[in-house]
């Protein structure tokens, strides 16, 4: 861990003086500015080296981390949860065989039924948070990706960004996963389960999307600042 | 990103990103108060009123939340009564603690423990959503138990209302702004 340093003081806090601002230095590589977004203390930042993450000195918050990932990295980790994504919705997560009945399991399929009657609050909940949102992550990380792979920014690239940042508390494939092993628990004290390749595609979308999630955010806007 | 701030314009906009700036998020921590008692409404009954009818041969059951993790317990099924209990019952009351406590203290102008308190807060942010666990467990289990006569699940109104206190609670502390936690010991430094 690296603290980053402090100028003299938290010289954070807007003055009603008028003149009294700090111009941030955006050209210069390891002198940039930053605020924590959690207590307003600003810092210089420092230049981290690899599994180093800067951290606020006065509150704690995470304020950086190495981004050790390149842009075809991260397209490949993209490009895996996109399959994941489709396999985990095209299978079951799981299955149930009874006396010749067949009963299976989909993430989607899960919301949808819920969304007749009066349960449609959780299915809307559900098929928000489990499916439109996971879909619409990948989407953008793919639309912000490939245009950075041809090194320039992609239309909309702005709006992308504060979207992905601003779904992300709402994404919730790994509450879905651990979800779906409860079910399987609970339902085989008395009935054969099988757990089905839709599960295991859950798991590694929600191992990738975590990843991705952890890419710095001063990764995503430099792609803004990049030449055209 | 720092922005220069400009004299004497109402509104100044982010220059990367385009959101438009407050010095603080306006009426934070009346949101945050709002959509904690909201939650703290929503949960009794959600609690009281049953999530789950599981109807088999010899007939019907309701379960509430509760009830749900009792049954395990006492089927010797201690790991998943934990799992539920802890997502249903220790994650929404850790939520509701952890923000009353914050909202008194900032009420209350406390510099009392500002590290540690922000810490809180990442705390209820990460654990949050983690409550919806009982709703997929609800509606993966009425999903697969179909088979007329023998076995079959439906989800009830208890559902629905915990659905609400977890969508409640989410809001209440992304509305939040904990560097309100900060101007109180530091407006005197100036």
């Amino acid at each position: 861990m690296k603290n980053w340093r402090a100028p003299s003081g938290p010289c954070s806090r807007n003055s009603s003086h008028p003149g009294d601002h700090f111009t941030a230095k955006m050209s210069t590589p390891g002198s940039e500015l930053i605020v924590c977004p959690h207590c307003d203390l600003l810092h210089r930042s420092a230049v981290l080296g690899r599994h180093e993450i800067a951290v606020c000195i006065a509150c704690g918050h995470t304020l950086a981390r190495h981004q050790s990932f390149s842009v075809d990295q991260l397209l490949a980790l993209t490009v895996a949860a996109g399959l994941c994504f489709l396999i985990g919705n095209a299978h079951p997560l799981m299955t149930i065989d009874l006396a010749g009945m067949h009963t299976e399991a989909t993430a989607l399929g899960t919301a949808l039924l819920m969304l007749h009657g009066w349960a449609a609050l959780p299915g809307v909940v559900l098929a928000v948070s489990m499916f439109l949102l996971p879909l619409l992550q990948i989407a953008l990380l793919l639309w912000v990706l490939i245009f950075a792979r041809m090194q320039r920014p992609a239309p909309g690239l702005r709006t992308a960004l504060v979207v992905l940042h601003r779904s992300r508390s709402w994404s919730m494939t790994e509450v879905f996963f651990l979800g779906a092993l409860v079910a399987i628990v609970k339902l085989s004290s008395w009935l054969h389960v099988v757990p089905g390749i839709g599960l295991w595609a859950l798991l590694s979308l929600t191992i990738l999307l975590t990843i991705l999630s952890l890419v710095d955010a001063s990764f995503w806007w430099s792609l803004v600042q990049a030449p055209a | 990103m720092v922005s220069r701030r400009v004299p004497d314009t109402q509104s100044t906009y982010c220059s990367r990103c385009d959101t438009r700036l407050h010095e603080r998020v306006p009426g934070s921590a009346e949101k945050t108060l709002a959509w904690l008692i909201a939650a703290v409404i929503l949960y009794i009954p959600s609690n009281v009123l049953p999530v789950m009818y599981v109807s088999g041969v010899g007939g019907g059951q309701e379960s509430t939340i509760l009830g749900g993790v009792l049954s395990f317990w006492r089927g010797g099924d201690w790991p998943i009564a934990s799992v539920i209990f802890i997502a249903s019952v220790v994650v929404p009351a850790t939520k509701f603690l952890a923000l009353g406590l914050i909202l008194w203290t900032l009420h209350r102008r406390s510099d009392w423990a500002r590290r540690q308190r922000t810490a809180l807060y990442r705390l209820v942010e990460v654990i949050g959503y983690w409550s919806m666990l009982d709703v997929v467990v609800v509606a993966l289990t009425s999903a697969l138990l179909q088979f007329e006569g023998i076995g079959a699940a439906e989800p009830r109104l208890g559902i629905v209302f915990f659905c609400a206190v977890v969508v409640a609670t989410m809001i209440s502390a992304l509305s939040l702004d904990p560097r309100l936690i900060w101007d109180i010991g530091r407006n005197s430094e100036h």
